[in-house]
């Protein structure tokens, strides 16, 4: 990177205080509250329809919020220091005509550097990004996945302190997601606070130091994946043969319950699959000894963390379904 | 501001490199170049030598025809030789300027020969030699082993091959198509109608002189034989009732004087020539280019906001700028797109005009003259900013809510609709330039700078020009005022375009 670190601010790069955004009669987001920490990748998470575009489109001062306050970068518009913010849109567009290094370079420019700086940074990133050969080609020459590379490329040209990505990963192929989560992990590297939104729970999980999590415009979660684990209760899988009725006695158990697995795998037919549900804090290893105690022969014993895509489920499944249905 | 320039030489540098820009800036020059050299061009090489037969059998028609057909072509000689002279001779000081002879003078002073022996003098150095223009009309011989003095029936049918281009005829060892054929009779004076003599009437339907030619659209030659004849049968005619051929050639000749004449003008110049009808209807010509390039660039405009909205583009650039920065950069950028291509028009213009111009009473000359004495340009450049603005305004408007070209398209034919007027009224608007018509369009903002441009020459009042022009700028203002209210709320829209109600109802957000 060319571009000196030294100005990045201490202000905490956004605070979102009781926001509100009503379109009509419809509470598109409804009294949000949030903030991030500097450096931090951000998971802004989701079902469809439950205000994240909108809340991101209030960030960037795009559409005024009904109430409530934000603040980008210490500043209360997002207008003032939109030299150091990125942005990256849900539907995503490039000029058709334009050449590649030529979208990335005009975008940077607005961003406020000079354009010679602004074309030497786009053919920079291009070539870092495996686009090389493109850089000469009219945008309309690329695939949709390179496309929303370059439009990757061109949101961050100016090397933003704050970078907002609005689905940066739906319509890549996993190897480009691997680039696009690579070029965030870049920037946190960097110190640069990023917020991205998405409904594929695997990146969030990978990618993520904290979430946020909307449903129908409200903030349903708001914390670590560490702690958004913790939401489920602990689960304990295994596989036996034996009879599983004395584990349910044991007061760390919470539930046991079969779980289906498809036949014809490598366990016999007669090996049956249960979860346990476990109590916070249960050491797993506790359980493991009990089995041994009360006699009962595992094939497997696996100690899982539920993943966020449980996690989610449980928080907004419902809620999903009938904005679906809606 | 920044912005604004950096989103407008965006648009400034993307619209420049698209065909249509360069096709408009080299469509209308190319135009201009065509109308004037296309004439002449075609004049030259476009009519070949036409090849008559002329078969005489009175035996006292075709010395006359030969005669008026070789004056015509002295006529087109001496023009060309004028016109050469007039480019290639020094010009000398006013007393010893150069008068060109009359047709009669020339000829019969000995032609060109002699004409170009007493100009030689003045010949610049380097000056091409003359060319004489081909005549036309050449006459051929009747086919070998045809008589002149056989039936014209039988000439006919034996001609016939000939004239309809199956059978070729061999001129000077040159094999060329017979394009006409006359036939006179033996017994023209027979036939000759005079007015009291009704019986003429049985004759009718018998024609005397025959003139057979597969070329319709032609009648050149027809023409002038005609006359020819005619006249000469007139001029036997007076004799014959012994008249005095000379005198009434002579009082044929005898006119009153008549000028038009233009109240306007300043005493002792008020004198109506060609450059003043070139003034009143040069404007048209100008309306003509000034809804060429609003239309144009204004399509320009639809289509850049149409591609950001579609592909979402804006969103990005909102996050850089702000909608109004957008638009206002927008505004600027086309405008100067616009500006470039009308700006070369003119300079190809005056460009064109003055290469091709050559004496003064040159059609090329004088529409020039009448451009420089005129503020023609300065109207045409203020009206096209301004007409540009205000529909830009509207252009903007309608493309920030519309999510498709296809979309834009059906509102835009509305607009289309209504810049179709000025067109259709250009051509009556010189005519009567302050009647009621015109008057009462030139106050309709959207029709103002076509209908004033229109009027430009005809000093349309004070009170109308500087009215129409103010009415003009607040409507503009208010448009684009009104254009970046929907604008910055339409942008960001998508699905259906919202009705005019709730556009309304944006404006007092």
């Amino acid at each position: 990177m060319t571009m000196n670190n030294q100005h990045l601010a201490n202000d905490a790069p956004l605070e979102v205080q009781g926001v509100t955004k009503l379109f009509g009669d419809f509470r598109a987001v409804d009294d949000v509250s949030f903030s991030l920490p500097a450096g931090a990748i951000y998971g802004f998470l989701g079902p469809n329809g439950a205000g994240k575009t909108t809340t991101i489109r209030m960030i960037l001062e795009i559409i005024k919020p009904t109430s409530g306050s934000i603040s980008v970068l210490g500043h209360s518009s997002a207008l003032a220091v939109r030299q150091r913010i990125g942005y990256l849109p849900e539907e995503k567009g490039l000029y058709k005509k334009m050449k590649c290094w030529a979208v990335i370079a005009y975008f940077a420019t607005l961003k406020g550097l000079s354009r010679k700086a602004a074309k030497q940074r786009a053919f920079e990133l291009l070539e870092r990004y495996g686009l090389k050969d493109f850089a000469t080609k009219p945008t309309e020459a690329l695939s949709k996945g390179m496309g929303q590379k370059v439009q990757m490329l061109a949101s961050i040209a100016h090397d933003p302190e704050f970078v907002i990505l609005d689905e940066p990963f739906s319509g890549l192929d996993p190897v480009n997601q691997q680039v696009m989560e690579e070029i965030i992990r870049d920037m946190a590297k960097r110190n640069r606070t990023v917020l991205f939104s998405t409904h594929v729970m695997q990146h969030a999980e990978r990618l993520c130091d904290r979430i946020l999590l909307l449903a129908k415009g409200r903030k349903i979660f708001d914390g670590t994946v560490a702690e958004a684990k913790r939401i489920i209760p602990r689960r304990v899988r295994i596989e036996t043969e034996d009879d599983i009725t004395p584990l349910r006695e044991l007061k760390e158990v919470v539930s046991i319950r079969p779980v289906d697995t498809i036949s014809g795998g490598i366990t016999a037919p007669t090996v049956a699959h249960w979860e346990l549900e476990v109590r916070e804090n249960t050491d797993p290893q506790a359980i493991l000894q009990s089995c041994f105690a009360r006699g009962i022969r595992l094939h497997s014993f696996n100690q899982s963390d539920p993943t966020l895509h449980e996690v989610f489920m449980r928080l907004v499944g419902p809620d999903a379904k009938e904005a679906a249905f809606r | 501001m920044k912005y604004i320039f950096l989103v407008a030489w965006r648009e400034y540098a993307e619209n420049a490199k698209t065909k249509g820009f360069w096709l408009g800036i080299f469509l209308v020059p190319i135009m201009i170049l065509g109308s004037i050299q296309v004439p002449i061009w075609l004049a030259k090489k476009g009519t070949p030598v036409r090849y008559y037969a002329l078969v005489d059998q009175s035996e006292t028609l075709a010395p006359v025809i030969e005669a008026r057909l070789e004056r015509s072509h002295q006529k087109q000689v001496l023009a060309d030789i004028n016109g050469y002279v007039q480019k290639h001779t020094i010009p000398a000081g006013k007393s010893a300027a150069l008068t060109p002879p009359s047709l009669d003078q020339f000829i019969s002073q000995g032609g060109v020969v002699s004409y170009l022996k007493a100009v030689q003098a003045r010949l610049k150095l380097g000056a091409p030699p003359f060319k004489a223009p081909r005549r036309d009309f050449q006459p051929v011989p009747l086919p070998a082993g045809m008589r002149a003095d056989t039936d014209l029936a039988t000439i006919v049918e034996r001609l016939r091959p000939y004239l309809r281009g199956d059978q070729k005829l061999e001129v000077g060892g040159q094999w060329v198509s017979l394009s006409a054929a006359i036939l006179i009779p033996r017994d023209i004076e027979k036939q000759i109608v005079r007015p009291p003599d009704k019986s003429a009437d049985s004759t009718a339907g018998v024609t005397a002189i025959q003139y057979w030619s597969g070329n319709l659209a032609d009648t050149k030659l027809r023409d002038e034989v005609e006359q020819s004849v005619n006249t000469e049968i007139r001029r036997r005619e007076y004799l014959l009732r012994g008249m005095d051929a000379a005198a009434i050639r002579a009082v044929e000749q005898t006119y009153a004087p008549f000028a038009s004449l233009n109240p306007k003008k300043e005493a002792g110049q008020e004198a109506v020539n060609s450059a003043d009808i070139i003034r009143q209807w040069a404007p048209s010509a100008f309306v003509y280019l000034l809804w060429v390039a609003i239309f144009a660039v204004v399509q320009m405009l639809l289509t850049n906001i149409i591609e950001e909205k579609s592909n979402r583009i804006i969103e990005v650039l909102l996050s850089s700028v702000t909608p109004g920065e957008l638009m206002m950069g927008k505004l600027f950028g086309i405008a100067a797109v616009g500006l470039t291509m009308v700006g070369s028009w003119m300079l190809a213009l005056f460009g064109i005009l003055s290469w091709k111009a050559g004496g003064a009473s040159d059609v090329t000359s004088q529409v020039l003259t009448a451009l420089q004495s005129s503020n023609l340009i300065l109207m045409f450049s203020v009206y096209f900013l301004l007409g540009y603005l205000l529909y830009a305004a509207l252009i903007l408007a309608l493309g920030s809510v519309c999510n498709t070209l296809k979309e834009a398209q059906s509102y835009m034919g509305v607009i289309t609709m209504m810049m179709m007027v000025p067109l259709l009224t250009m051509s009556f608007i010189p005519k009567d330039p302050n009647g009621v018509l015109a008057r009462v369009l030139s106050w309709i903002p959207i029709y103002t700078p076509f209908i004033m441009m229109n009027r430009a020459m005809a000093d349309p009042p004070l009170f109308d020009l500087i009215g129409t022009l103010v009415l003009l700028i607040v409507a503009t203002v208010g448009a684009l005022w009104m254009a970046a209210k929907v604008f910055r709320i339409g942008i960001l829209r998508t699905g259906q375009p919202p009705k005019l109600v709730e556009m309304l109802r944006w404006l007092k957000r």
